[in-house]
């Protein structure tokens, strides 16, 4: 029986990534409340900090939370800083002397900005992220890659644009990314608002994936060799609040897609808590006006989430999907008329 | 029969003298111990001193570079001029961390001789990019004719 037991643990577990349930049974009040307690600190004197963070916890996952936590809520978003730079180093994509030369400049005001006023952009996270763990004793790293949001042109993201960390847990490496978690940027003023996003914490890798994709593809955390830039470039648009909803999206797996009326799509997902059948629906865009569409045809096996929806009216669609308030992804349509013989040219 | 009973005894007796002996041993060696132990105690605390050290990056001195004792949160913070006294006296094989955010944290080991140390920080070389996240729903960029 119990070797029937282990078989089962091999066989099923073994299977699923690192991710957050691994630490079911930790409760990370203690570690969220020390973290609090300190908010105001300055970045004068990090081993300090660390120390101070970490040192009433025995597990390093707790450690680990303390830290990030304390990232992700005290670590304002630069957004002055940040177009800047992206805006310089696109300039200098093909001039590597004056690319370095603008990185080292910008990276003196970057620590500077980081220690006197707590902002930062991606890098400064994960910087801090990283060093605040090391004198915990934990193995944190600084992954750079591309990312993806709504606001992203896929035709300019032609270097990495993006940072965030990985961390040896127990033997094993788990993602999170400590920029995205700390709040959004307002979509009007364009300044930052805190508004800490606990789905971006050990994510699942499978969900992180489809907007996170790292230079070195062994920071993907997937075993699967069906990860590329192109399918990462291709994939739909995923909203923070997919992290907190999900734990993986299959389907469709590209952001732009043509269908033909009535057909059926399907849309599918790996729920990571429950959620209300009526929360579901589709806010779609044809241009001219906007339309909330109520899916009809939704199943959920094994918190496996599908929908299928069949588009009645031809055109080009923006499709968002929604549950309740949250936004989790994007993609567009194009519908075309059912042919009824096949053409050839 | 007797031959077996000979070799018995010798065996035990072999044993005894095995267990005596360590016995001995222990009685002798754990006092000496004890004495190394408490004279190495001592020659370090003999040796407690105060370290005071200057600290620099490739301009030249660095102010407010962080000087703790590894493990803790004692430490200080350098001067204008780069320079600190640590606030507590240190012994040999004490480690402290040299940091400052954006800079290559060095350990220094607190050797039998070192009363003053100094040291240059190395920039991290951090690459800095990012991109902000946001809630600001996807818009296709459309041609202004109507379909």
């Amino acid at each position: 029986m119990r070797l029937f037991a282990y078989i089962f643990l091999f066989v099923f577990v073994g299977q699923l990534y690192a991710q957050r349930s691994d630490f079911k049974e930790i409760d990370f009040n203690k570690a969220d409340s020390i973290a609090l307690s300190h908010k105001y600190e300055t970045l004068t004197n990090i081993p300090q900090l660390s120390h101070k963070l970490t040192s009433q916890l025995h597990t390093d996952v707790e450690k680990f939370r303390a830290v990030y936590k304390w990232v992700c809520d005290n670590i304002e978003n630069d957004y002055t800083q940040y177009a800047k730079n992206t805006r310089k180093r696109y300039r200098f994509k093909d001039d590597s002397l004056n690319l370095t030369n603008w990185n080292t400049q910008f990276r003196t005001s970057a620590f500077n900005k980081l220690l006197q006023e707590n902002k930062a952009t991606c890098t400064g996270y994960a910087y801090l992220v990283k060093e605040l763990a090391r004198y915990a004793n934990l193995n944190c790293k600084i992954v750079n890659g591309y990312a993806k949001t709504g606001n992203t042109n896929i035709d300019k993201l032609v270097a990495p644009n993006h940072s965030w960390n990985a961390i040896e847990l127990n033997g094993k490496w788990y993602l999170c990314d400590p920029t995205w978690a700390s709040g959004i940027q307002n979509p009007e003023s364009l300044q930052f608002v805190f508004q800490y996003n606990d789905g971006l914490f050990l994510t699942n890798p499978e969900i992180f994936a489809i907007n996170h994709f790292p230079e070195n593809k062994k920071w993907l955390l997937l075993e699967s060799k069906a990860h590329t830039l192109n399918s990462f470039l291709e994939a739909p648009i995923l909203y923070g609040d997919a992290y907190i909803n999900f734990n993986a999206h299959s389907l469709p797996n590209k952001m732009h897609n043509t269908v033909k009326k009535n057909d059926a799509v399907v849309f599918k997902f790996q729920l990571q808590r429950p959620i209300e059948h009526e929360d579901i629906k589709f806010l779609m865009d044809n241009g001219n006006k906007m339309k909330t569409v109520i899916p009809k045809d939704i199943t959920v096996t094994n918190e496996e989430l599908t929908i299928i929806h069949r588009f009645n009216k031809t055109g080009f669609y923006d499709v968002h999907f929604f549950i309740g308030d949250d936004v989790i992804s994007t993609y567009t349509f194009k519908v075309t008329k059912k042919t009824k013989s096949y053409k050839t040219y | 029969m007797k031959t077996r009973s000979t070799l018995a005894i010798k065996k035990s007796i072999g044993l005894i003298t095995l267990v005596t002996g360590l016995m001995i041993c222990m009685l002798l060696s754990s006092p000496v111990y004890g004495q190394s132990n408490k004279n190495t105690v001592v020659q370090e605390q003999q040796k407690e001193r105060i370290i005071k050290g200057v600290i620099s990056d490739e301009k030249g001195p660095l102010e407010s570079a962080n000087v703790i004792l590894k493990g803790t949160t004692q430490g200080t913070v350098t001067n204008d001029k780069g320079e600190f006294t640590f606030p507590k006296p240190l012994k040999t094989n004490d480690i402290l961390l040299v940091s400052f955010i954006g800079y290559e944290t060095v350990e220094v080991k607190i050797e039998e001789t070192t009363t003053f140390i100094t040291l240059k920080l190395t920039e991290d070389l951090v690459e800095f990019i990012g991109e902000l996240n946001t809630n600001k729903l996807y818009k296709s960029k459309r041609s202004k004719k109507k379909n």
